[in-house]
């Protein structure tokens, strides 16, 4: 490896006397050294920049856009329904249920004797049919409703936006799992050889001949058997459930990498020092070997998470993602292929798509960039 | 090296063997199997027949046990689960896999009558993302750093960031009469006047209805085959046998399109090897979406409807295909690279 000629630690001896003496560096780590270089690399690094501050922001969400409130000033008193549940009596509405907040404010601002709403800055929710909209749903996008709405008339926008936190952390978290499984059976293949390791790459190839998204199908499709004759969703697992079958698929990838670097590592001297001082076999395996081998699996990350997301918009497109009333953008996608007239049930989910995926590539450009450089030199 | 690849076609045995246990057992141990949804069906038709859509689906209809033991019988659904497999196995071998629950027909027939639709398809898709994507890499690679470079590169960003099918649906909203333009048909293999179109119409008939379908397979295929390409040829050029090739006097065009072009394009030419299973495999999302009634979309419609046997046919088609392509990919390795020596 190249990046394993550390820089001499008395860089300054020589030049001492025309620079001024520098303070005693600490070496720097290989990590650190391709962190900065990731640094360097704008495009990714922007883009990882601007898919952290958007996912950070996609769990205050809420607050952002909702239905709900953040504050009601009634009589004097302030109450906070976010938090606490407040039937529609409690603010003189002769009402059964949970108030409209909307008209609620708007009663108020008619009303203007001190009391008053605040609203999020988008005051619609995920999972809320806008039935007092006037024409039939899908609406267009308006001024109220950017994106329009689905054929439930729940905002598309508001679907979007709950989406994109609902898609990465389901794709991180596929890919968390699988990798740790395939980091841990790639090891053990790798650092023990052997029968373990040929029987074990024969299983992972019969496994991995399975057709991914057909058989993934199949089993979601038999978890919980509802079938509606005539439509199209069939069975819908729940969340986790849909990440373990995921992850029971996915996991094979990064085995044959693990296995190959912990292969190539254990040769190596510091493996035999180690077994010298009668280190433990996990302690040589997960301390020593694997901090080393780890090239890949952080180069392979970003687009393990492009195919993560990939596969939930196909399968929520097909019908057997997640549970149904989960904002996601593969179901706006299917809707959008019934209602072909309503093009934002299209484009809008397709563009959500398309930008993070591309922010994600990005990222990943630039992380084989640093981690796993490669030079390419021409004569002419 | 023989020997390999003989034992390399005897591995496909357990791993056909694997692969569709653990299918058949997954789809024979959960409910809602084609014995439920007949007592379902009859249940709701007796329901209809008293009283019109009142009354539920679920009560007052008894069905008597031995209709539904004559109705496990006609299933096979009696026996065990592992005679099953046994017996289904027994039939596969003899090239018989079964009949289809919804179609009444031989499954071999129903997935057949899919063959022709789905190369097509596979096969034109294939074809031309070679023929586009290969000269493109190459191309890209000798204006490494250029403005073309560049610019070419927005569009394999775009076919790394969207998936095939799903720009279909936004080609289908563009250009299919939806809201926009009506330049394309909104689905379907083939026009319904098919047989009463003379050859040319049927040319351009056949263009007409494969044009955007074409197009989303190979965006798929687009992004990772061009940079392929390009990588490939970018290492080579930095290789000594070039270097030497430059210090003979030899000019650029031919160094780079007779001597380093000539080794970049084998790791091109693996992919042939997949050409059987890429022709079913991944397209039935774009079959969906185009409404082709191809391979992909039979299996997915039999899984919706529960048509085991048409499901594990396509499975067992498909992951043989899969396998052998594999294996295909490694032979095309060793004729096109000389140096590679399987053990």
């Amino acid at each position: 490896m190249k990046e394993d000629v550390l820089p001499p630690i008395e860089e300054t001896a020589g030049a001492g006397a025309l620079a001024p003496p520098l303070p005693p560096k600490r070496s720097v780590s290989i990590f650190r050294k391709r962190v900065r270089k990731f640094k360097t690399l704008k495009r990714g690094y922007y883009s990882f920049v601007i898919l952290l501050v958007a996912y950070a922001i996609s769990f205050i969400l809420p607050v952002l856009i909702n239905n709900k409130p953040l504050i009601v000033h009634y009589h004097g008193k302030y109450y906070f329904p976010m938090v606490t549940y407040y039937p529609a009596s409690e603010f003189g509405q002769n009402a059964f249920g949970e108030p409209n907040y909307r008209e609620l404010k708007r009663e108020f601002a008619s009303r203007s004797d001190g009391d008053w709403v605040l609203m999020p800055i988008y005051p619609y929710s995920a999972t809320e049919s806008l039935l007092d909209l006037p024409g039939s749903p899908p609406h267009p996008p308006s001024r109220g409703h950017i994106f329009g709405t689905d054929d439930r008339a729940r905002d598309v926008f508001v679907r979007l936006a709950y989406g994109f936190n609902v898609s990465l952390t389901f794709a991180l978290l596929v890919l968390a799992i699988s990798y740790v499984v395939g980091v841990f059976v790639g090891a053990m293949l790798g650092y023990f050889g052997g029968k373990l390791d040929i029987l074990g790459q024969r299983a992972i190839e019969i496994w991995s001949s399975l057709p991914f998204l057909y058989t993934i199908i199949i089993v979601s499709s038999i978890i919980i058997p509802i079938y509606i004759p005539g439509r199209n969703l069939v069975a819908q697992p729940s969340f986790w459930l849909l990440i373990a079958i995921l992850t029971i698929f996915d996991w094979m990838g990064i085995t044959y990498y693990v296995r190959g670097e912990f292969y190539r590592e254990k040769a190596k001297d510091y493996v035999g020092a180690a077994i010298a001082m009668g280190v433990s076999e996990p302690a040589i395996m997960f301390k020593h070997i694997l901090p080393n081998a780890l090239t890949p699996v952080v180069s392979f990350a970003p687009f393990g998470v492009v195919a993560n997301i990939e596969a939930l918009v196909a399968l929520d497109f097909l019908g057997f993602g997640l549970p149904a009333p989960t904002p996601s953008w593969g179901e706006l996608i299917s809707q959008g292929t019934n209602y072909l007239t309503d093009w934002w049930l299209v484009f809008f989910p397709l563009a959500a798509v398309f930008v993070t995926l591309l922010l994600i590539v990005f990222i990943g450009e630039a992380v084989r960039e640093a981690f796993d450089p490669k030079e390419y030199s021409r004569l002419r | 090296m023989t020997g390999y690849f003989i034992r390399r076609f005897l591995l496909i045995i357990p791993t056909f063997l694997g692969i569709t246990l653990a299918v058949f057992v997954v789809m024979h141990f959960v409910p809602g199997g084609p014995v439920e949804r007949q007592i379902m069906r009859y249940k709701m038709a007796a329901a209809m027949g008293e009283g019109g859509a009142g009354g539920g689906v679920s009560r007052g209809v008894e069905i008597p046990a031995e209709a539904i033991e004559e109705m496990k019988r006609y299933y096979g659904f009696d026996k065990p689960v592992h005679i099953r497999y046994a017996l289904w196995l027994w039939n596969v071998l003899h090239l018989d896999l079964g009949r289809s629950y919804i179609y009444q027909d031989p499954v071999w027939d129903v997935i057949k009558s899919r063959f022709p639709i789905s190369i097509f398809l596979g096969l034109t898709g294939f074809v031309l993302s070679y023929l586009v994507c290969v000269p493109l890499g190459v191309w890209k690679a000798v204006k490494h750093g250029s403005k073309f470079d560049f610019l070419s590169s927005f569009v394999v960003f775009l076919g790394y960031s969207v998936p095939g099918w799903a720009l279909g649906t936004a080609l289908l909203v563009l250009f299919g009469g939806g809201s926009f333009l009506s330049i394309f048909p909104l689905g379907g293999f083939r026009p319904d006047n098919w047989q009463y179109l003379g050859f040319f119409q049927k040319i351009t008939a056949q263009i007409h209805y494969m044009f955007l379908p074409v197009l989303c397979y190979m965006i798929a295929e687009f992004a990772t085959l061009t940079i392929l390409t390009k990588n490939s040829l970018m290492e080579n050029l930095g290789q000594d046998y070039v270097r030497t090739a430059f210090a003979k006097g030899l000019n650029e065009q031919r160094v780079i399109f007779v001597h380093a072009l000539r080794n970049s394009l084998i790791p091109i030419a693996t992919g042939l090897g997949h050409v059987i299973s890429l022709i079913l495999a991944g397209a039935f999302l774009i079959e969906k979406v185009f409404n082709i009634d191809g391979m992909g979309y039979l299996g997915y419609t039999s899984i919706l409807q529960r048509d085991y046997p048409v499901a594990l046919g396509i499975l067992v088609i498909s992951s043989l295909l899969l396998l052998i392509g594999n294996i295909l990919s490694d032979i095309v390795y060793v004729i096109v690279d000389p140096r590679i020596r399987f053990k």
